[in-house]
């Protein structure tokens, strides 16, 4: 589906690097794109949509040529099919709901698809609301829709849920995925993540300075030179209470909260917010059957 | 979390799963895993691995006599006793390493454990993790 190779130079916090990096995405995969900040993961994005220009390279999509510099062919952003996504919803404010959807339908394109995806968003009773009277998670629902209502051919999402709160994050997940489904899209994914990561994608590339390091499905890449554990969780720490001698953590995984016992040295080196991965041998865990 | 690098001696596995021997300060270790050298690339003799394990799941037995089914005992020195009205905080010293044995107060009033003692560590297999590598303190 897509086949992407492309350089660009890059100015980061240490300095100048590459981007540098081939891309192969199947029709109908979601990719997701993991790595520190500063390491071009948004720039790989914005190449992909034409809001940037690589130095060099190729960007082909269902065949079709959407970037060449060879041949020095570079498709606007608005003939590339590319529904984008950020984590601020960049929605146009004076629009109400229902406008900023039909804005980004395609030229002649039947109304209908505006409707049909109020409706399959539950967005229905909010489409003549503007932005501003909106909550966090709805206006990222409407900003889904809209990067759906030009029935793009490529899904760009670039940190879509960080500014989210886990429970409505994990709604937007599910949702997310529902219509990815539906419409058969291609997705990628920048995310820091690791449970989104899991939970979406089926297969995850490592970025470090410019470079695609590692890639495979989520729980090889994530797993790999860790520990045999099979009973093995992220989440996010909500709290940190000592406990007479030890500590007691409590953390969110998913949308369950759980409380672990922890030695104060342990606990020295961690936060509130701080992301931790709990594991437990596939031994311990006792069964009660609901 | 306790951690002990060492290196791989013996694997003893059928389809499921692994008896792990690791040589680390003169004892042998052995982890049960439900991995075996086929699903896990480190798993060969010679590898370096750090056990993990929990310091609740660390026992202490003093003048230790008879058969016992555990896997998993190794001799150590008390270097510091952090007492709660629960729960305490044992520190041991194993061949120069750091561990840490969570017990009852009970129990150590009934061991009548003090800083300095010879102590048997006891561990049981199954609560012992690997992790690829050296990863100790």
């Amino acid at each position: 589906m897509i086949q992407a190779s492309l350089k660009k130079q890059l100015h980061g916090e240490q300095g100048e690097f590459q981007l540098a990096l081939s891309l192969h995405v199947a029709q109908g995969e979601f990719v997701a794109l993991f790595g520190p900040s500063g390491v071009g993961k948004t720039t790989l994005l914005r190449c992909l949509a034409g809001l940037e220009q690589p130095e060099q390279g190729s960007i082909k999509v269902r065949g079709d040529t959407w970037f060449d510099s060879s041949n020095r062919i570079n498709l606007a952003p608005q003939q590339r099919q590319v529904g984008y996504m950020f984590q601020d919803y960049a929605l146009f404010p004076n629009m109400t709901v229902y406008g900023n959807l039909a804005f980004a339908l395609r030229k002649g394109a039947d109304k209908k698809r505006v409707y049909d995806l109020l409706d399959m968003m539950d967005l229905g009773e909010l489409q003549h609301r503007k932005p501003n009277t909106l909550s966090g998670g709805q206006k990222q629902r409407v900003a889904l829709a809209r990067a759906l209502a030009s029935e793009p051919s490529l899904l760009l999402l670039d940190e879509p849920f960080s500014a989210l709160d886990a429970q409505i994050r994990v709604r937007m997940h599910d949702e997310l995925l529902r219509l990815q489904k539906h419409f058969g899209l291609t997705a990628i994914i920048v995310s820091h993540d690791v449970g989104e990561v899991y939970k979406l994608a089926s297969r995850v590339m490592l970025m470090q300075s410019g470079a695609i390091v590692q890639q495979g499905i989520p729980i090889e890449v994530f797993s790999a030179g860790q520990t045999t554990g099979k009973f093995r969780f992220t989440g996010e720490i909500l709290a940190i209470e000592p406990m007479d001698i030890l500590c007691s953590l409590t953390v969110l995984v998913g949308n369950q909260i759980v409380r672990v016992v922890a030695m104060p040295d342990e606990v020295a080196k961690l936060n509130v917010g701080d992301a931790v991965m709990l594991v437990s041998k596939a031994f311990n865990p006792m069964i009660i059957k609901l | 979390m306790n951690r002990i690098t060492g290196k791989i001696v013996a694997i003893e596995s059928n389809a499921y799963m692994s008896l792990v021997d690791v040589a680390a300060e003169n004892v042998v270790f052995t982890a049960t895993l439900l991995e075996t050298p086929e699903t896990v690339e480190y798993l060969k003799i010679g590898n370096l691995v750090t056990l993990l394990f929990k310091e609740t799941e660390v026992a202490l037995a003093k003048n230790l006599d008879g058969l016992i089914s555990l896997r998993n005992r190794f001799s150590a020195s008390v270097t510091h006793i952090d007492a709660g009205d629960i729960l305490s905080a044992i520190a041991l010293d194993f061949s120069g390493k750091k561990l840490v044995s969570v017990i009852t107060t009970r129990a150590v009033l009934r061991l009548q454990l003090a800083v300095g003692d010879q102590v048997e560590a006891l561990v049981k297999a199954n609560e012992i993790a690997l992790m690829a590598g050296h990863h100790d303190h």
